[in-house]
């Protein structure tokens, strides 16, 4: 098992996934690169999380957030949770708006289970939801009183970008949409949320002809969508999302009609594969996490608080059955400013080093601190079992290099790494060749592995 | 008194909801006390308390708090309560029974996480025999076992697997008035009787969505004329069985505005106008009920874990003697006699 093979499955499992156990790592090394790609793009060949016990310890509405981030540690098939993830990133609803928490849970729930099949069924499950159409006002967008908020939206920062459609078309496709709407559902007091089904109300559509994209007809929104699923603006578009979100940070999505993708040849062969599988984002996927661009862009990314707990919560192995407290990691995503079914605009989260200012930094390094200072957690545990092994007693250099193997494998600096040296210098020779040379460094490992996910480094994935 | 030797089932109405959102969050289990008390156990993310509450909807306070202490619970699962109305809740994580007085106050708790005999590996199920010896489903480790009041081990029986006197997970436990005890095995999704010593009597019920088929059952009581009730959680509904495990009946939920949610509507005129817009019917359905519990007059109270409430039935069939009840006949019939 060679350190690059080692290196490279773990940027995998970062991208395509949250992060793994050690043990885990090195399972997927020894299964090889492309076969997981493949598992990874094929999730219904995997065993799907046990839902009966998420709903024994977990089945209440409150927690879905917490049980969520269960989810993307749990999931044998991770990249289906990371996929609702970056659908609500690149579809974000505001759960800020609509107050009803059930609707914004089914829409995750409905990323995850169309969220890598294809384009056009995406877009069509999208406009038929509940919290999307009372998001972006849809439930008010009549025949002879449209509301152009969806439609604009939809054109604008869902499908194709800016620049690739006219003023007309965002009109156009506006009426195409009028009559979809959800049914009134119970108010929550005093009983609790009721799921609002969608709602084709005939009387309120607008059946006249209609011009999109050089389309003319009595379209419809199903209409609409076959048609700019077709359009190479929304394979580029598409493509650049998943770009920015798999493989390295590109600007915030309103810059894009300004400023070209740093890969352009990236995008055209992402392009080019969403228009070669019918828009089948699983195949684009698996493209994309087989290409050199990919294997390449290790580090290139600022962790999302959502990656950087979840990465961290494998690191130190808690969370790998059902228990308290899970909620609490809801909490500190939202703390580094992402919090989980209310991204702040329809834009979605800014990314890249947006995610980071003074503040926001101190959250996450303080988070992750905290989490590796139990030396009792799994994770920690078996860095300590895996110390042991290693047999001799570590030089301070071969202690530092164990230490960022066994916390990622994570690649540093000349400058932090000669800290972390001068650092572990201090001690000597490291030994943890047994229990009581173990229990007397083990406040050094801790002091080590703090410093480690402190670092500058540590914050790119 | 002993059981009678038939039923003339006249009957099974609905009666009332108790409570509401913002009270009874996440009801999971309820426990029946003296002069018409009732006890609410609720459970969600991070909180977990016992409202009290009386069989006319009134708000009596909390008890119990969140939390790893003395007398706290952190995923409390049962909660019932013994002769003199000291209530008793099972402790899924921190693998131990509390007990506290009718008032609120923690009396006693008990309970080492283990696998041992006498050990807790994540108690689910609890219920008192006639002498008020505990029975405790110990789920992870999938037996049950039987302690007195004060958690002095006495005996167990279960391992896992789907065989008779084999359990997979089980959840709920409940022990009529002659001592036989009733097993919910949430997994194999069935439930199982026993007698008093753990001798396996018979099973009953399989998956599916059928009469008489369960989706992860959860809870279940036994009554006095030994009917049988199942919480079945995934089907969203309570299982009516005979004493022998015959399907009499199902109740999917009928609920209406309690006293106290007719209150709050009272002064909330946006909601109401809202449901004057909406499709009320899927309101008086149960929504994924964790227990059920059977008064000795002839009342069914429901956690609705799902809708914040409790739903109240009451039981109005009449006990029939052998003059009034012919016989067990083996085959059908379409005489009318």
């Amino acid at each position: 098992m060679s350190q690059n093979d080692v290196a490279l499955m773990a940027h995998l499992m970062r991208r395509a996934g949250f992060g793994t156990t050690r043990t885990e790592l090195e399972a997927y090394v020894v299964k090889g690169y492309e076969n997981v790609v493949d598992d990874l793009v094929h999730p219904e060949r995997g065993t799907p999380i046990d839902e009966d016990i998420l709903e024994r310890y977990f089945g209440s509405e409150g927690g879905y957030v917490g049980t969520w981030i269960y989810r993307m540690l749990n999931s044998l098939c991770p990249l289906q949770e990371k996929m609702a993830l970056f659908w609500h990133h690149v579809f974000a609803t505001g759960l800020g708006k609509n107050q009803h928490i059930l609707a914004s849970t089914n829409q995750i729930d409905m990323f995850r289970r169309v969220g890598m099949g294809k384009m056009r069924d995406i877009l069509l499950e999208l406009s038929k939801d509940p919290a999307m159409i009372f998001w972006l006002d849809n439930n008010e967008n009549r025949k002879g009183e449209p509301n152009e908020n969806y439609g604009r939206e939809l054109l604008e920062l869902f499908s194709l970008g800016v620049g690739n459609y006219t003023e007309d078309d965002i009109k156009n496709c506006a009426l195409a949409f009028t009559g979809w709407t959800f049914v009134q559902p119970i108010p929550l007091y005093p009983h609790g949320y009721y799921a609002p089904p969608f709602l084709f109300i005939e009387a309120e559509h607008d059946n006249s002809e209609k011009t999109f994209l050089g389309h003319t007809g009595n379209l419809n929104g199903d209409d609409i969508i076959n048609i700019i699923v077709e359009q190479p603006a929304c394979a580029r578009f598409i493509s650049r999302h998943l770009y920015n979100f798999f493989a390295a940070d590109e600007p915030q999505v309103p810059s894009w009609n300004v400023t070209p993708p740093q890969d352009p040849d990236a995008i055209e062969t992402l392009a080019d594969a969403f228009m070669g599988s019918d828009g089948h984002i699983s195949h684009v996927l698996s493209v994309l996490f087989n290409a050199d661009f990919f294997k390449a862009a290790r580090f290139k990314k600022v962790k999302s608080p959502t990656e950087l707990v979840t990465g961290i919560l494998k690191l130190v192995g808690t969370f790998q059955g059902p228990q308290p407290g899970i909620a609490q990691y809801a909490s500190a995503t939202q703390l580094m400013g992402q919090k989980l079914l209310d991204p702040p605009t329809v834009e979605g989260w800014h990314t890249g080093k947006e995610w980071i200012d003074g503040g926001l930094l101190t959250a996450r390094v303080n988070f992750a601190v905290r989490e590796v200072s139990d030396a009792s957690k799994p994770g920690i545990q078996d860095i300590i079992a895996r110390l042991k092994d290693n047999g001799n007693p570590l030089s301070p250099e071969a202690f530092v290099e164990s230490c960022l193997e066994f916390a990622g494998p994570l690649v540093v600096g000349d400058t932090t790494r000669q800290y972390l040296t001068e650092f572990a210098e201090a001690n000597g020779e490291i030994d943890f060749r047994d229990d009581a040379a173990a229990a007397e460094n083990q406040a050094l490992l801790i002091s080590m592995l703090q410093l480690i996910v402190a670092s500058r480094e540590y914050q790119l994935g | 008194m002993g059981r009678p030797y038939g039923l003339l089932r006249a009957g099974f109405p609905y009666l009332k909801c108790l409570s509401m959102r913002r009270t009874t969050n996440f009801p999971v289990d309820i426990a029946i006390g003296k002069e018409g008390r009732l006890y609410i156990l609720c459970r969600s993310d991070n909180t977990a308390m016992i409202r009290k509450y009386t069989v006319e909807d009134e708000d009596l306070g909390t008890m119990g708090r969140y939390g790893q202490g003395e007398g706290q619970f952190t995923w409390p699962v049962t909660i019932i309560a013994d002769s003199e109305e000291n209530i008793y809740v099972s402790d899924e994580y921190l693998h131990r029974i509390v007990a506290f007085n009718s008032e609120g106050e923690h009396i006693g708790t008990w309970g080492e996480h283990g696998t041992d005999p006498g050990q807790l590996n994540g108690p689910a199920g609890i219920a008192f025999d006639p002498d008020e010896n505990l029975y405790v489903v110990d789920s992870l480790s999938h037996r049950v076992q039987k302690f007195t009041k004060d958690g002095e081990f006495l005996l167990q029986w279960g391992s896992y697997g789907d065989g008779e006197g084999e359990f997979n997970m089980p959840w709920g436990v409940a022990v009529d008035e002659l001592g036989d005890v009733y097993v919910v095995d949430w997994r194999n999704d069935r439930a199982q009787k026993f007698n008093a010593e753990g001798e396996f009597l018979f099973a009953f019920g399989k998956s599916g969505s059928g009469n008489g088929e369960f989706n992860r059952p959860a809870g279940i009581d036994v009554d006095l004329h030994g009917d049988m009730y199942v919480a079945d959680r995934g089907n969203d509904r309570i299982q009516l069985f005979n004493a022998e495990g015959r399907y009499v009946q199902k109740f999917l939920g009928d609920a209406t505005l309690s006293k106290v949610s007719l209150a709050y509507m009272m002064t909330n005129a946006s909601p109401n106008r809202m449901r004057d817009m909406a499709d009320l019917e899927p309101q008086k359905y149960l929504r994924q009920p964790k227990s059920v519990a059977v008064s000795d007059d002839g009342l069914m109270f429901v956690p609705d874990f799902g809708s914040y409430r409790v739903q109240v039935y009451q039981n109005m069939a009449v006990p029939l003697t052998e003059q009034e009840f012919s016989p067990p006949r083996r085959s059908v019939t379409l005489h009318q006699e």
